[in-house]
């Protein structure tokens, strides 16, 4: 059976480099509203959850 | 708003992977079971999130948003007073039953509970609210993109639609939930962001109550009486009306969500499923409700942002939408509005995978063509996933002479949910409950819930029969039409059972509490067994309500 956790931790990765390097790219591309370079700061924060349930993944898979 | 380049890779990526999960699953299904059911084989994380995320459709976040900056924290007794209590109610007393009768569906559960003309009119009824929710879901959805982005309302409803018509007639139920949970993080994710950009911007939650009346930052403080409160309720209405009646019809005989438990992998993992989803549902109000009290909060500050108009009013269905585009760059702003259509999916996908195993175990299968082999009704359980989508799709069109998605949503679960919880709280409680008195009791509560609409008038709403009683909102008007079906299929159901015979109590085993055998789980830690955890539960919504008084 299909452990969701690796299609789910691959996207978020993917997602998570996407962002970062939208923020990296353009850092001085900003919202109307705010000061903060939010694609960078989300971008990393989607990268460590992908990781995270990647991770999981492998500790659940080496476990069987 | 316009979206860039980026945006679309985003959304692109993220189709791929909702179709890549369901063509994984597709090798998995080769009975009706497997489509329909999900095998009873997914693990109980999973069917947790899915719980949560069947529920957690677009026009929860756009309405909830909505009514934050309409009525301010109130909003979250939704969360707070309604679907968590009744969460563990589901959980800890009423899954044993569902589970451990075998019934495939809610429906099939009050066929052997009662008899066949109780089901048929649970079914029935259950069928057509699936199809009415799921359509008004992808209107909301639809309406937003147009407005929003321009795109065309036809475009984005049949290309959303067809998304998840390939995914669930590909993998089924599984499909269905496992896109769910992908869905849910892809929510949380997308929308906490803004919801701390937001509330950080205006002047965190203490500068927001300065700027705001003080009614919109607490949640019980102004519940005495219905004219101190902008959604013109009062404490009973609230707790009698929303939380008892209407969530409890919801979460606990809705089989919608109960679906998703009854997939899990054994009885113990079903009963964990409403209390393991409680624990994020308590928290959703964070995400949903806060970004749009602290938008009104923004608008009465310098900061450029004014809360979107439409004829000379505020439309509150487009503040999460606007506070997105304020708040996220291309990229991020990608990520919201993916997860707006995830939202819109999961919302939908919950509703077709329901309808499609009543539709095909319940109707198809009792009334059309019984015993045929189950090769059969898997294919009868595929064609319906079609037949479902394109209804929604037919409703969707209908949705659009309606307004407010979330008063015309309460009052259709008036009509239909709320005598149901009175149906199965005698019919799982009480041993001397009949067919007869559960049927009478169903109609006769469905009848109260129409006979008050046609006779209360709310903001120019109901009154179709004669205008007795006016109610300072459509939202209290609901709240009476279901505390007013419940009790009457209560006493009807009573009323007409204790003058028609009761069914044999060997025919009741694992039906009704008191004949049935609850396992007891000694040996497992405690975080496994459903108990503590609803009390670890419930003392965490005790302290939230407090917080937020």
């Amino acid at each position: 059976m299909l452990d969701l956790r690796v299609p789910s931790g691959w996207f978020f990765t993917l997602l998570g480099i996407i962002l970062m390097a939208c923020g990296l790219l353009q850092p001085q591309l900003r919202a109307a509203l705010t000061d903060l370079n939010v694609n960078l700061y989300c971008g990393i924060l989607m990268l460590l959850f992908g990781v995270f349930l990647l991770a999981l993944a492998r500790r659940g898979a080496r476990r069987e | 708003m316009t979206l860039a380049p980026v945006d679309y890779v985003i959304l692109a990526i993220y189709f791929g992977f909702v179709l890549g999960i369901g063509w994984r699953l597709r090798k998995r299904v080769s009975t009706s079971g497997d489509f329909l059911l999900s095998g009873r084989s997914v693990p109980v994380w999973i069917t947790s999130l899915a719980f949560l995320a069947a529920n957690l459709g677009a026009q929860e976040l756009i309405g909830m948003s909505a009514s934050g900056a309409k009525y301010g924290i109130m909003t979250a007794h939704f969360y707070w007073v309604g679907a968590v209590p009744a969460m563990l109610f589901v959980g800890v007393f009423m899954m044993p039953f569902y589970y451990g009768s075998r019934a495939r569906s809610v429906p099939e559960y009050l066929k052997l509970r009662f008899d066949e003309k109780t089901r048929a009119f649970n079914a029935f009824t259950f069928a057509t609210m699936t199809v009415f929710s799921s359509g008004i879901s992808m209107y909301a959805l639809g309406l937003l993109l147009q407005l929003v982005l321009g795109w065309s309302f036809t475009a984005s409803v049949l290309c959303s639609a067809a998304i998840v018509l390939a995914y669930t007639f590909l993998g089924g139920l599984t499909s269905a939930i496992y896109n769910e949970v992908l869905q849910f993080f892809l929510i949380v994710l997308g929308f906490s962001p803004l919801a701390a950009l937001a509330v950080t911007k205006a002047g965190g939650w203490d500068g927001m109550a300065a700027r705001i009346p003080a009614v919109m930052t607490h949640s019980w403080k102004y519940l005495g009486s219905a004219s101190e409160n902008p959604m013109g309720v009062e404490v009973f209405g609230l707790v009698a009306g929303l939380g008892f009646v209407l969530s409890f019809g919801y979460w606990c005989t809705d089989f919608l969500v109960v679906q998703r438990a009854m997939a899990a992998d054994s009885m113990s993992a079903a009963r964990r499923t409403p209390l393991l989803a409680a624990l994020p549902k308590m928290m959703i109000p964070f995400i949903v409700i806060v970004p749009g009290i602290a938008g009104l909060a923004l608008s009465r500050m310098a900061t450029g942002y004014h809360l979107p108009m439409k004829n000379g009013g505020p439309d509150y269905d487009q503040v999460l939408t606007t506070l997105m585009a304020q708040f996220y760059p291309a990229g991020m702003l990608g990520v919201g509005l993916t997860g707006l259509m995830a939202s819109f999916m999961s919302g939908m996908a919950g509703n077709v995978t329901a309808f499609n195993t009543v539709w095909t175990y319940d109707i198809y299968q009792s009334y059309i063509r019984p015993g045929a082999p189950d090769q059969h009704y898997l294919k009868v359980g595929r064609v319906t996933t079609i037949v479902g989508v394109a209804l929604s799709i037919c409703t969707a069109y209908l949705a659009q002479h309606y307004n407010n998605i979330m008063d015309l949503l309460q009052l259709v679960f008036g009509f239909v949910n709320a005598p149901l919880f009175a149906t199965f709280l005698l019919g799982m409680f009480w041993k001397r409950s009949t067919g007869h008195g559960a049927f009478t009791g169903l109609l006769g509560g469905t009848i109260a819930a129409a006979l008050t609409h046609g006779l209360t008038v709310a903001e120019g709403k109901g009154g179709w029969l004669a205008e007795l009683h006016h109610f300072p909102s459509t939202m209290a008007q609901n709240f009476w039409i279901a505390i007013f079906a419940w009790s009457t299929c209560f006493l009807a159901t009573i009323a007409v059972s204790l003058a028609t015979r009761p069914r044999a109590e060997g025919e009741l085993s694992g039906l009704v509490y008191g004949l049935t055998k609850i396992p007891h789980q000694e040996g497992v830690p405690w975080y496994q067994r459903p108990g503590p955890l609803a009390v670890l539960v419930g003392g965490l919504l005790v302290l939230l309500n407090v917080w937020f008084f």
